[in-house]
């Protein structure tokens, strides 16, 4: 993993085209709230797939509890809002299809010579996107499981509402 | 601000509005004025809350999906219908913008799509019509992130974030 995204850095503050093609940066995706951001290969891997299943399962969670999810891989926007819509995720996708941020972010997968592809590396986010975790997920178990990023996300949510103690009445 | 009245009125009641456009079905039959007024200027006539984001002066022409409660109908916010259809919106491709109506703290009281893309998942609530409105009102808004589905009915119309606070606190409530 780059060493510029080790737990207690800064991610880099990307702009890339969403899944309807308007441009959005990742601070304003994230607003004030914990992250989960994950890159990956395309809508094209099995080992995607099977991890996106799980992840949409996990969105009604998320969606409860004060928390994003942002998915970013080479595939255009159009495919992008394909696999999304196939799959019922009602987060933003990005679309790094010029490969701007491969390299920069030291997340090309160099093995897949054919689709040159990000490699599955996740992140999780407090708002002001200094990493909590990451997690390599080349091979498919190094990926984060939901209680991973539901231990992650208390750890983050804690840090952040001064009301996590219930206020006194 | 983070909301703005909004009514469906007459011309000579939309001369103190924020800014104001005149409606009309596809068939070209006039709707009425569509016209908001900042928060602290609530109007004489009964009025709901907008989130302020889709009002721009500068606005182009739009095509809306006006989705109204009707009278004598009360709705919570939270209710899984309410829920549903924003989830909808969210798993959809998203419009040029939208705000749901808010009546009171906590009430659904329709929604406003700014140039829809399909159908309108909150005209599956109360019955929508689609307008015709003039330049000057509505503007285009960044698409929601989602996905979230939070208590909302405190006082913001969705997708405003409901539990307001000043940039940088974190938001007080569950």
């Amino acid at each position: 993993m780059n060493p510029a995204l080790r737990p207690g850095e800064r991610f880099p503050d990307i702009e890339l085209p969403d899944h309807a093609g308007n441009v959005r940066r990742l601070s304003e995706l994230v607003g004030g709230d914990p992250a989960f951001v994950n890159f990956f290969r395309g809508y094209w891997c099995p080992k995607e797939q099977a991890f996106f299943r799980v992840l949409s399962a996990f969105q009604s969670e998320v969606e409860v509890a004060y928390a994003r999810i942002v998915s970013i891989s080479v595939d255009p926007p159009e495919v992008n809002a394909a696999f999304r819509a196939g799959l019922g995720a009602r987060w933003t996708f990005l679309s790094d299809s010029e490969r701007r941020y491969l390299d920069e972010l030291g997340l090309r997968e160099t093995t897949d010579t054919l689709n040159h592809p990000y490699w599955p590396a996740s992140f999780t986010l407090a708002p002001d996107l200094t990493i909590q975790s990451t997690f390599n997920g080349y091979w498919f178990w190094g990926r984060p499981t939901m209680e991973e990023l539901r231990q992650d996300f208390r750890a983050i949510t804690r840090e952040l509402r001064t009301d996590w103690e219930v206020p006194a009445p | 601000m983070s909301w703005m009245w909004f009514a469906v009125a007459q011309d000579a009641e939309a001369h103190d509005a924020h800014a104001a456009a005149a409606a009309r079905c596809l068939d070209g039959t006039p709707a009425g004025v569509l016209a908001v007024w900042l928060a602290e200027h609530r109007p004489k006539m009964p009025a709901v809350k907008v989130d302020a984001r889709i009002v721009q002066r500068d606005g182009d022409q739009a095509l809306v999906s006006f989705v109204l409660a009707p009278p004598g109908v009360r709705l919570p916010f939270d209710d899984t219908a309410v829920q549903q259809a924003r989830r909808d919106v969210i798993a959809g491709r998203p419009p040029r913008a939208l705000s749901t109506l808010l009546r009171g703290d906590s009430i659904f009281a329709g929604a406003i799509t700014v140039d829809p893309v399909g159908d309108d998942p909150f005209a599956r609530i109360f019955p929508a019509r689609r307008l015709i409105v003039g330049a000057g009102l509505f503007g285009p808004v960044p698409a929601h992130p989602g996905p979230d589905i939070e208590r909302h009915g405190s006082g913001g119309p969705w997708p405003y974030p409901t539990f307001d606070t000043a940039p940088g606190q974190p938001l007080v409530g569950t």
